[in-house]
């Protein structure tokens, strides 16, 4: 039971149309409180944001179920798709349920795979692997896995392989999430007190390092070679993305795509890569894989720009780690980027990144009091919409329509 | 992220299609990884902990000094469809030579002639760890204690006119010595060639001090 009535127009070339309207045109700084005057590209009707004069006044005190409810709005295909839908048809394309079975015994297995003779390395390794975190990604490889079984005519039962790749998209997440701590001098993880707080980054370090050789030895003994290759690419690139980000870029048109190529490159290229390699298994079609590899870089790409989103509009409780991350680290994330183009005053606190006394607060009424929150929101759904685009390419299944469901799912997280 | 720019050199010989080489090459950053984390472990003065002996030493040192080595030539056998035999071989060339390099390096401090080259020596380097399971725990914390300076530092001139005054020494030459002849051996199974000369030359090396 799919929803074919989802906009089949957008296409790729569209949403670059779209944000080239977003590179200082003057029809957008001046459209504070008529609303957007130059989407040229994309059609006038329900996918256009509408923002009246009064959602910048109430902006300080934004909820994300404000946002829910104006992305709601535009598109009343798809919430009455879901209303329509049945309570067991609806359970059925609930992707944490598909993906149960797969999935009991995920992190276990991982830690079999950690297998390491000192106890304290042992543990560090361990650490993450409790079953605490969302598990997004091994949930799309694993739908998409069984979504490309069916498409290629095969039952829907994972393949030992791709299982496997569920795996290791975890463990090398993971891996660089105790990385990435280490990196931004962070205390605090998903609830509980980061590895280097408590061990130091040295072992840090050497206990993301074990995780990433555990996750390549397990990904060598699929004994597929393009299945390597593909995954290769994942690990350079979060260590370009990485870079990237630590860099930055004085001109506001690069300053988008800089963010944009960041966030591919630190967050999609893994769901893309691990979604492509499970094709890869089951189909020799370099068509169908590339449907996948769209699918988890467009739900990726959405993935980090609800993130980037949350860290304005979420409370430290939700989250699991205290809010306005981004700033106080000096990334200038979407929010910003595009309050940016209605206060041109962050352009020098940007550039600065955010390190003078008073700059995060300041950056931070100017994304409230912008629609930059907003305007992200509805970039993400643009980025889902691809994703659903693509993956409706595929053989009906319950696992494809849990995959399309997946991404209102991710619009709608508030953590 | 030292493993990152390992991982990218396979992009470049992964064309080969041995998944099996990047599996064998994965688990030497493993042990890598698990040596440096337990050498840095160690505090100064415990050196290896308490239970130490010549055999978790040359565990120990195999994992952070001789694991990439020795599967790198065995990586390299594996590439060129090499049979077991000669993977076997080229892996324990490597072990051995890495674990003779090792024990020449950890000698240096001991065998330099003039004293004032020396400023200090790690507690866990092989003329220690053979010192102290031959004078046993209790001579051992005496000598420690002797060379204690006023302000409870170490004064490692001491701790090696120590060190030197008992088997320690010879003994670490010993199994230098021992590492090089298995290396020569499991080299000396393939024909000869320049290139097998060359490994002979640096196996031998090692004990040169």
């Amino acid at each position: 039971m799919c929803c074919r009535r989802f906009s089949s127009g957008f296409t790729t070339s569209g949403l670059f149309d779209t944000l080239r309207c977003f590179r200082g045109s003057s029809g957008y700084s001046s459209a504070s409180s008529t609303g957007r005057t130059s989407w040229s590209s994309a059609p006038r009707k329900e996918r256009r944001p509408l923002f009246p004069a009064r959602i910048h006044s109430k902006a300080l005190n934004l909820r994300p179920s404000v946002i829910r409810h104006r992305c709601r709005s535009l598109h009343p295909t798809l919430q009455s798709c879901s209303c329509r839908a049945t309570h067991s048809d609806a359970k059925l394309r609930d992707p944490f349920t598909l993906a149960q079975k797969d999935l009991t015994s995920l992190y276990d297995d991982i830690k079999k795979e950690l297998f390491v003779a000192k106890t304290e390395l042992k543990y560090l390794c361990d650490y993450y692997f409790d079953g605490r975190g969302k598990a997004i990604r091994p949930i799309i490889v694993v739908l998409m896995a069984r979504a490309m079984n069916i498409h290629s005519n095969r039952a829907g039962d994972l393949l030992p392989g791709q299982r496997t790749i569920a795996m290791i998209s975890e463990m090398i997440h993971t891996a660089s999430l105790v990385h990435d701590d280490v990196i931004d001098r962070s205390d605090e993880r998903r609830g509980k007190r980061s590895i280097n707080d408590v061990w130091g980054e040295k072992k840090a370090i050497l206990a993301g390092d074990f995780i990433l050789s555990a996750a390549t030895m397990a990904l060598a003994r699929i004994g597929n070679s393009t299945v390597v290759k593909v995954l290769s690419h994942v690990i350079e690139d979060l260590v370009r993305g990485e870079f990237m980000q630590l860099g930055s870029k004085e001109n506001e048109d690069e300053r988008f795509k800089h963010y944009l190529e960041k966030t591919y490159k630190k967050t999609a290229s893994l769901m893309a890569h691990s979604c492509k390699a499970v094709c890869i298994l089951v189909n020799s079609d370099p068509e169908v894989h590339e449907i996948a590899y769209q699918y988890g870089k467009n739900v990726g790409i959405a993935f980090q720009l609800v993130d980037d989103v949350l860290d304005f509009t979420s409370g430290a409780e939700q989250l699991g780690k205290p809010a306005a991350v981004d700033l106080k680290l000096g990334l200038a994330t979407g929010p910003v980027l595009f309050a940016c183009q209605q206060f041109p005053e962050l352009h020098a606190l940007i550039m600065r990144r955010f390190s003078s006394k008073g700059d995060v607060d300041r950056a931070w009424q100017y994304v409230l009091q912008s629609d930059g929150v907003q305007q992200t929101t509805y970039l993400a759904r643009r980025y889902c919409e691809e994703a659903i685009r693509q993956i409706s390419r595929l053989q009906p299944s319950p696992e494809r329509d849990a995959l399309i469901r997946l991404t209102e799912i991710v619009l709608s997280r508030d953590k | 992220m030292r493993f990152a720019h390992v991982f990218i050199a396979f992009e470049e010989f992964i064309s080969f299609s041995v998944y099996q080489v990047v599996e064998l090459i994965s688990s030497a950053i493993g042990d890598l990884v698990q040596g440096i984390y337990y050498e840095n472990s160690y505090s100064a003065e415990d050196g290896l902990g308490e239970g130490v002996d010549v055999t978790s030493w040359e565990d120990q040192t195999f994992l952070s000094h001789g694991a990439l080595l020795a599967k790198s030539c065995q990586a390299a056998m594996q590439l060129a469809k090499h049979d077991r035999e000669a993977q076997r071989l080229a892996y324990l060339y490597g072990k051995h030579l890495s674990l003779g390099h090792k024990l020449n390096s950890d000698l240096q401090p001991f065998v330099k002639t003039r004293l004032a080259e020396i400023t200090s020596f790690s507690l866990s380097a092989a003329p220690v760890v053979l010192h102290r399971q031959i004078v046993g725990k209790e001579k051992w914390h005496q000598h420690l204690q002797e060379a204690r300076t006023l302000r409870n530092q170490l004064d490692y001139t001491k701790l090696l006119a120590a060190v030197k005054s008992e088997k320690g020494v010879s003994s670490a030459v010993d199994l230098c010595r021992y590492h090089s002849n298995m290396a020569l051996e499991a080299i000396q199974a393939f024909p000869s060639s320049e290139a097998r000369s060359a490994l002979e030359n640096i196996a031998t090396a090692v004990t040169k001090f």
